[in-house]
């Protein structure tokens, strides 16, 4: 992010802190993107990703006194929706799952080369368990490093290795016995 | 290598945007959970002041205006104050329920076995 | 919270045996002494620290809507209570917190009138949480929950006369988690 970018953004946290709706608002739309998908690869289904990724920012306005900083906040957003997403799936295994690639049909905002490998990845991804789903989200989709994971949901460095480096091979194992997939 | 799989990973697992009826649903259920209290800071009175056409008393009356003013000044700012530390306590009251909540349902989870068996030990 | 239940009716049956027992028994108030914890909110990435004493409680109340029925209840939860002190901080290492801040805490915690609810510890996850309950002659008059992982440390103490039951009917609201009771049938 570029010097000014992140003046600005303080900035913005800083209104939002004082108390101001639009500089809330404005919080909101800038993060809603990573905390709804999120939510929505967790849970793979629209409604309930909303309804979470809803349930998070109003905790946020809640907690916002206890944000120290954009990065922070970042941080903070991720950890909660991670947490809570997972919480819910162990809470409720049997949230009715709808396809990913109906819940997902608003990813490609750019032309997507592979269409139907970002599909299958993002299917397999939903089948994994909460908690090496999270790790990967995190790690993928969050471009968070293992530290940050580890801290966000409160795991051990080597627990979230061992995700990422178990979750990688069962993906790579399924993407080969289907057709087409080579490395 | 990992790397091609990394590379369509990240590529398939670009951020989706809700929408900006999404934004505004979650405005919408802030400002429902703001107290009707909140608009009370809203609503402060004006006073107006008139100073005597004759010019004897206008030192005083511009005096007495001046102190009146600073007066109600001074109690709109404290009333200001007020609402805010209420609201701010408010505030706090919902997060500390948040925290008590949370760790009595992690007690109640652990408690309940909502573990694998023999991750956990139990001292009472 | 059902096993809690019944561990606060034997704390509050046990407590008002003692009172009986030995008339100059002192009545302890329910409020911890906590330690000043700003060298460690200097090391944690996220510091909650709530300091509710009665005025600020009277206060808070001022701003709840009677007229909704989730504020209305949170009003009850909190008409006996005289504070709520909640410190919680998050850690991006290991054991960040001292210990002996840790036992400062539970050394009062063994002090008459208190007494642990529950103790668990999850061996996986290095998570430990304790409930504690302080009580007076019939009457429960402080709450106290430690909880730790190894990067995160909470402590809350709620001060006054608890009814847990109005706590209960405050889960799913306001970011207080649900406690599915009865899908463990």
């Amino acid at each position: 992010m570029s010097e000014t970018n992140a003046d600005a953004s303080e900035e913005v946290l800083s209104r939002a802190l004082a108390g101001e709706v639009a500089a809330f608002g404005l919080l909101v739309r800038q993060h809603q993107r990573a905390v709804f998908s999120l939510a929505l690869r967790m849970l793979s289904d629209r409604s309930q990703a909303e309804d979470l990724a809803q349930e998070v920012f109003l905790q946020l306005h809640k907690s916002l006194a206890s944000i120290s900083s954009t990065a922070h906040l970042g941080f903070w957003l991720r950890k909660v929706t991670a947490n809570r997403a997972i919480d819910r799936l162990r809470r409720e295994p049997k949230i009715e799952a709808v396809p990913l690639e109906e819940a997902d049909a608003m990813a490609s905002e750019t032309l997507d080369p592979d269409p139907l490998l970002s599909r299958q990845l993002r299917a397999l991804v939903g089948q994994l368990a909460p908690a090496p789903r999270a790790v990967l989200l995190l790690r993928y989709q969050e471009d968070m490093d293992p530290t940050q994971i580890a801290r966000a949901l409160s795991l051990s460095i080597n627990t979230v290795k061992s995700h990422l480096k178990r979750s990688l091979a069962q993906l790579r194992k399924q993407m080969e016995q289907s057709a087409g997939f080579s490395t | 290598m990992n790397d091609e799989l990394e590379k369509s990973l990240r590529f398939a697992l670009r951020p989706v945007d809700p929408g900006e009826k999404f934004t505004q649903s979650v405005l919408a259920r802030v400002a429902e959970e703001q107290p009707a209290a909140a608009a009370r800071q809203r609503d402060h009175g004006r006073s107006y002041f008139g100073l005597p056409a004759r010019p004897t008393f206008r030192w005083a009356s511009a005096t007495l205006g001046i102190v009146l003013t600073a007066g109600l000044f001074a109690a709109h700012q404290w009333r200001i104050h007020r609402t805010q530390q209420g609201l701010e306590a408010r505030r706090q009251l919902f997060q500390a329920l948040q925290v008590t909540g949370e760790n009595l349902d992690i007690a109640y989870r652990m408690v309940n076995n909502q573990e694998p068996a023999g991750n956990f030990s139990r001292t009472r | 919270m059902r096993i809690l239940f019944q561990k606060l009716l034997t704390a509050l049956l046990l407590s008002t045996a003692l009172a009986w027992a030995d008339p100059t028994w002192a009545t302890p108030t329910g409020q911890l002494q906590l330690p000043n914890f700003d060298s460690l909110a200097s090391k944690a990435v996220q510091t909650v620290n709530i300091t509710l004493d009665p005025n600020l409680l009277s206060l808070a109340a001022g701003f709840l809507d009677s007229s909704k029925p989730d504020e209305s209840d949170v009003k009850q939860v909190i008409a006996g209570l005289k504070g709520i002190y909640v410190r919680s901080f998050d850690f991006d290492k290991d054991y960040a917190y001292p210990a002996n801040d840790v036992e400062f805490i539970k050394k009062q915690l063994t002090q008459q009138g208190w007494q642990q609810l529950v103790q668990v510890h999850n061996v996986k996850e290095q998570t430990n949480v304790a409930i504690y309950l302080c009580a007076s002659q019939g009457n429960a008059n402080g709450l106290a929950i430690i909880a730790s992982k190894p990067r995160e440390f909470t402590i809350v103490n709620i001060v006054g006369s608890i009814d847990l039951q109005k706590l209960h009917r405050l889960e799913g609201k306001f970011g207080i988690p649900k406690m599915q009771v009865d899908a463990q049938k």
